[in-house]
């Protein structure tokens, strides 16, 4: 089963005209993958990503994740998948800023409401750790920097423990010494422990070093 | 508290100058609607106290122009003509005969709360020269006093006196200034059968209603039946008060049975008080409750100017995974927490504003202070109000949160 499963994926944007931005997209992702998306401004590559989050239901064709067919599911429907079963990393942080660094990170596990609160901190320091961030829990998402809030988001992407995360140009506001450490942390994510990541990037030398570079272009793909 | 509740709280708390406006804009307006009806509910008891001080709730009495038959029946053939001119109808009963076996048979009744019978008589009093007009009650003074309080308006003297002194009378203080007396002169009374009687003044009448003050005279009933000649069980009226004065007119009706003289409820006899109380209610109600409205739009502003400001997150939880309806109960939370707090605040400083408001001086009826009444049902009313138009107020805009596109927000 892959873990990612796209067939014949059109989507077209009516405002201000009638624009197909995806033309006919097809490809699968296996578990443990780490794959890239590449390609000029305008390609459709994060469109494409946004209907793989499950949460732009807008297009025609099939969408499968994990044996789940998404398409034609509720909007209620998806949130759960979403919840259970999808990461992801944006480009701009999004942490709750009223909220800690510590609460950022468990809240999409309290959500999920599958283990306990004790159980749920714990695997959600853990993850912090692993990203560097020890000591930075009860800080408030605010205070902190921004190579240090984008990898709080990661954590926060993490906690559910996924099967897939996405990410959207997920090191693009970061300097090269933080997307050092977050390409990194990805790497492993998939070597040890077998994530399957699938980044939307600009940066050529993150896409290089990825396992796998599907780049797009006018909406359709030209390499995979 | 689950998760979305946590998330409200931290909403709420984080900004603390916001929650407090919110909390106030509830607590006025509910404070407002309880001092309102409050204040208008003591009003309106005062203006029943004020005329019931001199109205009972039931009137018995002789009504003279009922059936007045006539003086020769028509006749029956049409061959006679009928033509009798000024015809007058002597009456030969005037008052009422009997009425302590009214009295009696109405105190039987159980909603019956106190009966006093009156001679009311219209006389003209003489000091010296002057001449004045006056109308002489004579009254039961111990059941007067329990139906109308009356020794409370007397002045100068004690109404129980006038049952130790058979020549002692009451004056209005309006009337004793007419004729230009004081307690301890003597006057004379006049009937308009022409009977004279000496009397001593023994106290004076303050009932704070000047027509009454400058026309009553009171004597007891006694002796006003000496005066006029009349029987031991002679009144012109039969007065009876009721435990609840909103039931006079059933009461009355059932008394309509027990005798052939004519009963009237206070209401029938003024309905415009009913009317004029019913429309301070509608008054303090409207008020109130337009400034609680005022209070509500002021919540909704305030939630939906939190919505628009945390918009982005909104997006970011529905990424995470939180669904519409965990949306809507994240704001609502915050609305309900709004209104519960704002209400329970708001009831309390009602209560402060309305014990204020009853110690500032102010003569009127037998008060010396503004009139108040504490009535659960307006705290009750005010907090339901208060949060159902919170919940209103806030709903709306946490149904516009849940319906945000997480990828419209999050793509720019």
């Amino acid at each position: 089963m892959n873990a990612i499963s796209i067939n014949n994926i059109n989507k077209h944007f009516y405002d201000p005209v009638e624009f197909q931005v995806l033309k006919d997209i097809s490809f699968d992702v296996k578990k443990g993958e780490f794959v890239a998306v590449t390609g000029k401004s305008g390609s459709g590559k994060s469109t494409l990503l946004y209907l793989l989050s499950t949460m732009d239901t807008q297009y025609d064709g099939k969408i499968e994740i994990n044996g789940t067919e998404l398409t034609g599911l509720s909007q209620n429907e998806l949130a759960k998948f979403r919840n259970e079963q999808i990461g992801f990393v944006f480009q701009f942080h999004f942490l709750l800023p009223e909220f800690t660094v510590l609460d950022n990170v468990m809240l999409p596990a309290l959500k999920l409401n599958k283990k306990s609160k004790d159980e749920i901190e714990a695997e959600a320091i853990a993850s912090l750790h692993l990203l560097g961030l020890k000591g930075n829990e009860h800080k408030k998402a605010s205070k902190i920097s921004g190579g240090q809030q984008q990898r709080v988001a990661i954590a926060r992407a993490l906690i559910n423990s996924p099967s897939i995360i996405m990410g959207d140009e997920p090191t693009g506001n970061l300097d090269s010494k933080n997307t050092n450490i977050v390409f990194d942390v990805f790497k492993e994510l998939a070597k040890e422990r077998g994530q399957t990541i699938i980044a939307v990037t600009h940066d050529d030398e993150f896409a290089a070093n990825c396992d796998r570079i599907i780049e797009m272009s006018d909406g359709k793909i030209i390499r995979q | 508290m689950n998760t979305n509740q946590k998330i409200a709280k931290v909403h709420l708390t984080s900004r603390f100058r916001q929650l407090l406006v919110a909390i106030l804009s509830v607590s006025f307006g509910i404070s407002m609607y309880i001092a309102m009806n409050s204040f208008m509910a003591g009003v309106n008891n005062i203006q029943t106290e004020i005329t019931f001080t001199t109205m009972s709730h039931i009137k018995i009495y002789n009504d003279l122009s009922e059936e007045i038959t006539p003086i020769i029946p028509k006749p029956n053939d049409s061959n006679t003509i009928l033509m009798v001119n000024n015809a007058r109808n002597i009456q030969y009963t005037q008052g009422i005969k009997n009425a302590d076996a009214i009295k009696n048979e109405l105190l039987n009744l159980p909603e019956i709360n106190g009966v006093a019978l009156q001679l009311n008589e219209k006389v003209f009093i003489r000091n010296g020269v002057s001449n004045t007009s006056a109308s002489l009650s004579g009254i039961e003074t111990v059941n007067e006093n329990k139906l109308f309080e009356t020794s409370k308006y007397i002045i100068n003297g004690n109404l129980s006196e006038l049952d130790k002194r058979s020549d002692g009378i009451i004056l209005g203080v309006g009337l004793a200034q007419t004729i230009g007396v004081k307690v301890g002169n003597t006057i004379s009374v006049l009937t308009s059968e022409g009977v004279s009687k000496t009397f001593k003044i023994i106290g004076l009448l303050e009932s704070g209603s000047k027509v009454r003050d400058k026309t009553s005279a009171l004597i007891t009933i006694q002796t006003a039946r000496q005066l006029f000649s009349k029987n031991k069980s002679y009144a012109t009226d039969v007065l009876a008060n009721t435990y609840d004065y909103n039931n006079a007119s059933e009461v009355a009706e059932k008394v309509r049975q027990l005798t052939g003289y004519k009963v009237e409820s206070w209401q029938e006899g003024n309905s415009q008080l009913e009317s004029s109380s019913l429309l301070r209610d509608i008054l303090a109600i409207a008020v109130s409750l337009t400034i609680l409205i005022v209070a509500g739009f002021g919540i909704y502003n305030i939630m939906n100017m939190t919505v628009n400001e945390k918009i982005k997150e909104i997006a970011i939880l529905k990424a995470m995974g939180f669904n519409g309806k965990d949306v809507i109960e994240i704001f609502l939370t915050q609305s309900v927490a709004i209104g519960l707090i704002g209400g329970f605040v708001g009831l309390f400083l009602g209560n402060v504003i309305v014990q204020m408001l009853d110690i500032v001086t102010f003569k009127i009826a037998s008060q010396n202070t503004l009139p108040v009444a504490y009535r659960l049902k307006d705290y009750l009313l005010a907090f339901s109000f208060g949060l159902i138009i919170t919940l209103i107020a806030g709903y709306l805009p946490s149904r516009k949160a849940s319906k945000v596109d997480p990828v419209e927000i999050l793509r720019g």
